[in-house]
């Protein structure tokens, strides 16, 4: 009895907040699923009819559809950025976290800026500011030196590595605070017999210091991961804003299901592009949480 | 020289190169932000000629006043922090129970839930973008600020649910035996005990729904028409300056503007951030 009054408390006390997500969240991905197996667009608004896996196999084998492209170029971005992210920001803590370096407060609530600037604002500002082949500061310096002006975000590889760099500038601070925090809880002592023995600063992170924080930079290498893969906002700000779109086609998954639904408005096809990312997602979320438990 | 002054020596060297790499570091990372500062207060409108410099020679606040002058930019300050402050409160007056019990109760059906949460966690919403607005639409939840308010908690009432529960279940339950031990009832526990301990969690937990709704354009501009219901991010989106149209100093200071209250917020609850972040252990 106690325990059929427990539940109904619990899911009394929950049920608000669960029936928002239900009407938000779960719904539209259930709407989501159901428009994909139709041909909804923009010429069948409401006389729409069921076409079966039809969007499916358009995103999944016809290869000129774009999508394996988006995925693959998503997959691409995904580990250049951890890549350089983790680097950058193992390099950068090791330096911050030298003995007797005084002045590293400053640096590093310095370097936290970039977090705290709201991040659409700071991408606009790199696109206006920066990269703008008329008046950018880039193309200044470009002047400066005698060099021709670029038009940076017109072609594909300058616009990816454009991205590349307002997303690290961006992502960097974030992961720079977990690693600066999860080398000051390495125990010094390990360091000073490493010393006595004559280990070099790269033995000594190989061997000790990364083994020591893989455990806690673990979460938050994961939430990147998840966040990069998902990036949205720098690809469609930087080169795809609807009506100023700089020539660049670097689509990645999400701004790929976005432009099918809002611009050329392929709804069928977008939802079932999103049904697939999301599958893929869940895949990959799935696996994550299982090793957590296990390890 | 002896051994004692020579190390002493090339310490100092070791340190000043560090100082001059990290001030170059922290040079670098300023830039696109100095340069907007710079832009914003420079009275010559050189833009075009390339002896720019960093520290204009006559400053001006003309672009400033142009912000509020010209654009209804505080119309959109208001739109926003109605939005942002119905959204963080909604969003904390049903999370934190909610939070609550899945981190305390036992109760049938929680496993399978949370589950189905963490899963849902990875689902960005802008893949749902479409279904939501064909879904809300017939509903004249379009174009209505209540409309924005309803999507803007239900997305963060997921990431407040398991960031909470997270923090939660962190305080040991000993606490709160103790205190019933002392007789105090459910809801004292609660109140006097629990919730005081979360503050933290409870903090970030706000500060980052507001960051999200001061943030976010792609939904203001996509549900809302007309510029007397934009916020300040889709005003701003609206305001930017492209290759052909718009006034590049004019977006540099109202960009500004916009960020200064969510730099001022950030840097105050700075320290809670990671910890309140992580110890909720939500990945996706």
């Amino acid at each position: 009895m106690k325990q059929r009054k427990m539940t109904f408390y619990s899911w009394l006390c929950s049920a608000p907040s669960l029936l928002l997500i239900l009407l938000i969240v779960v719904f539209p991905i259930l709407y989501t699923a159901y428009i994909s197996v139709t041909n909804m667009n923009v010429y069948h608004w409401f006389n729409f009819s069921f076409v079966g896996m039809e969007n499916y196999r358009d995103a999944l084998f016809v290869f000129d559809s774009g999508f394996l492209a988006a995925l693959g170029r998503t997959v691409v971005w995904t580990a250049l950025n951890m890549a350089l992210q983790l680097v950058l920001a193992f390099v950068l803590a090791s330096l911050l976290n030298i003995r007797e370096f005084r002045g590293r407060k400053l640096y590093k609530t310095i370097l936290m800026v970039p977090w705290a600037i709201p991040g659409y604002v700071s991408i606009l500002l790199w696109k206006t500011g920066m990269f703008n082949s008329q008046f950018g500061l880039l193309n200044q310096w470009m002047e400066g030196l005698g060099l021709q002006a670029v038009r940076w975000l017109a072609n594909d590889v300058s616009a990816f590595l454009c991205c590349t760099v307002v997303n690290l500038w961006l992502a960097l601070p974030f992961m720079l605070m977990i690693m600066d925090g999860a080398l000051q809880a390495v125990d010094k002592s390990f360091y000073e017999s490493a010393i006595l023995d004559g280990a070099t600063w790269l033995q000594r992170a190989v061997h000790i210091t990364i083994p020591e924080i893989r455990g806690i930079i673990g979460p938050a290498v994961l939430i990147t991961l998840f966040t990069t893969f998902k990036q949205f906002d720098v690809i469609y700000l930087l080169t795809q804003q609807a009506g100023a779109r700089t020539g660049a086609n670097i689509h990645t998954i999400l701004t790929y299901a976005y432009e099918n639904a809002f611009i050329t408005n392929n709804y069928g096809y977008s939802s079932a592009v999103s049904m697939i990312i999301f599958a893929v997602l869940v895949l990959f979320s799935t696996a994550v949480n299982r090793r957590k438990k296990e390890g | 020289m002896t051994t004692r002054q020579r190390r002493r020596a090339r310490r100092g060297l070791a340190q000043l190169l560090l100082h001059l790499l990290f001030l170059a570091i922290c040079f670098a990372t300023l830039v696109p932000i100095l340069y907007a500062v710079s832009v914003s207060l420079n009275a010559d409108n050189s833009l075009l000629s390339s002896n720019f410099r960093f520290i204009p020679e006559r400053f001006t606040l003309h672009n400033y006043q142009a912000v509020f002058t010209q654009e209804p930019v505080m119309l959109w300050l208001g739109n926003t922090l109605l939005l942002a402050l119905s959204t963080v409160a909604i969003c904390l007056a049903v999370s934190v129970p909610a939070a609550y019990v899945f981190s305390r109760m036992r109760f049938r059906g929680r496993r399978p839930v949370l589950r189905l949460l963490i899963l849902l966690y990875s689902f960005p919403s802008v893949l749902s973008m479409f279904a939501i607005y064909r879904l809300l639409s017939p509903m004249g939840l379009v174009n209505s600020r209540l409309g924005l308010i309803l999507i803007y908690t239900g997305t963060m009432a997921e990431f407040g649910l398991l960031n909470m529960k997270g923090y939660f279940d962190t305080i040991p339950v000993e606490i709160e035996e103790a205190a019933a031990i002392d007789g105090a009832s459910r809801a004292q526990i609660v109140l006097r005990v629990v919730l005081p301990l979360a503050r933290p969690s409870i903090l970030v937990t706000a500060v980052q729904v507001l960051i999200y709704v001061w943030n976010e354009y792609l939904f203001a501009t996509t549900f809302m028409t007309g510029a007397e219901h934009y916020t300040l991010a889709a005003g701003l989106y609206s305001l930017q300056a492209t290759e052909i149209s718009g006034s590049w100093p004019v977006f540099a200071a109202a960009s500004l503007v916009v960020s200064l209250p969510i730099l001022v917020v950030f840097f105050a609850v700075q320290r809670h951030m990671t910890s309140g972040l992580t110890a909720g252990g939500v990945k996706g």
